[in-house]
C-alpha cells in the first residue's frame, strides 16, 4: 500500500492540526481522563493520517476527524470506563433550575460561579449518548446535520438527545446549587 | 407569518431557535412570541447564557503542547520511515 506523499503530509498538517484543540476537548469529555484523552487523540491522528487519501479535500475535516476519534473511542476505550449510573429522566422537572435561579439570583452572579466550578463535572456524568451530542453541539458548535453525520444517527435523534442532555445537565446543576446552599429546593407546586 | 404561537409551542421550538436551526418563518414566530412574553424571553435568555458559560468553560481546555509535539513527531516518522 502506498504511503501518503510529502505533499499530502503538508495538506494533512494544514487540514488536521488546526483541530487538535477540538479533538482534545472532545476526547477529554468522552474519556473523562486526561491521560486517556491524550492517547485517544494520538491514535486518532495516526489513523487519520493513514487513511488520509479517503478524505476529500475541502469537505468537513473536523467532522471527519471526530468520526475517527469517536469510532476509536467506542472500539477501544469505552470499555475501560465504568458507565455512570443512569438517571431517571422522568423525575426531572424541566425548568426547575431556571425558575430557582431566576428567583434566588436575579443577577446571575452565583450561577456563573457554579457553572464554572461544576459544569464539566456535570457533563462528564451524563450518559455517553447524550454527552457526546451535547459536547459536539454546545461546546464545539456543530450543526445538527454535521452531528448526525458524525454519529451516524438521524437528525431527530440528535435533537432529542440534546434536549434530554440539557435537561439532565440542568438537573445536576440544580442539585449542586441546592447542596451548596445557593438555592433552596422548591416544592414542585408552582414549579 | 401564521397565527401567533403560544408558550407551549414557543418552548417546544426554543432549542432549535437558539441553535438557529429553524426555517426563517418558524424562527420569526418564536421571535414574535419572545418579544411579547416576558416569561419565555427570560427562559430563552437563561438557556442561552448557560450554553455560553458551558462553552467558555470547556474551551479553556486546549491540547497540551507536549501532545502536539509528540503527534507532529509521529507524523514525521510516518512520512519518512528511514
Amino acid at each position: 500500500m502506498a504511503e501518503p506523499s510529502t505533499a499530502s503530509v503538508r495538506s494533512f498538517d494544514e487540514e488536521a492540526l488546526p483541530h487538535l484543540d477540538a479533538l482534545y476537548r472532545v476526547a477529554l469529555r468522552l474519556t473523562g481522563d486526561p491521560a486517556q484523552a491524550e492517547d485517544l487523540v494520538q491514535d486518532t491522528m495516526l489513523k487519520a493520517y493513514r487513511s488520509w487519501r479517503q478524505y476529500r479535500p475541502g469537505t468537513n475535516a473536523k467532522g471527519w476527524l471526530l468520526t475517527i476519534l469517536r469510532n476509536t473511542f467506542i472500539n477501544s476505550y469505552r470499555r475501560r470506563k465504568l458507565e455512570p449510573v443512569a438517571m431517571d429522566l422522568e423525575a426531572i422537572e424541566p425548568h426547575a433550575l431556571y425558575r430557582a435561579v431566576e428567583s434566588a439570583d436575579p443577577e446571575g452572579s452565583f450561577f456563573g460561579r457554579l457553572v464554572d466550578e461544576k459544569v464539566l463535572e456535570a457533563v462528564d456524568a451524563l450518559p455517553p449518548d447524550f454527552r457526546e451530542v451535547l459536547v459536539l453541539s454546545d461546546i464545539e458548535g456543530m450543526r445538527y446535520a454535521e452531528i448526525a453525520d458524525t454519529l451516524q444517527v438521524p437528525v431527530g435523534t440528535v435533537k432529542s438527545r440534546l434536549f434530554r442532555a440539557r435537561r439532565l445537565l440542568q438537573a445536576q446543576l440544580y442539585a449542586y446549587a441546592v447542596e451548596m446552599g445557593y438555592i433552596k429546593p422548591r416544592n414542585g407546586k408552582d414549579g | 407569518m401564521g397565527e401567533p404561537i403560544d408558550c407551549r409551542e414557543a418552548t417546544e421550538r426554543l432549542q432549535d431557535y437558539l441553535k438557529r436551526e429553524l426555517t426563517p418563518e418558524l424562527a420569526a414566530e418564536v421571535q414574535d412570541h419572545l418579544i411579547r412574553c416576558r416569561g419565555c424571553f427570560d427562559h430563552a435568555e437563561f438557556e442561552e447564557t448557560l450554553v455560553q458559560l458551558l462553552e467558555a468553560r470547556a474551551r479553556r481546555e486546549t491540547c497540551p503542547g507536549a501532545l502536539r509535539e509528540r503527534i507532529c513527531a509521529l507524523l514525521r516518522a510516518e512520512a519518512d520511515p528511514s
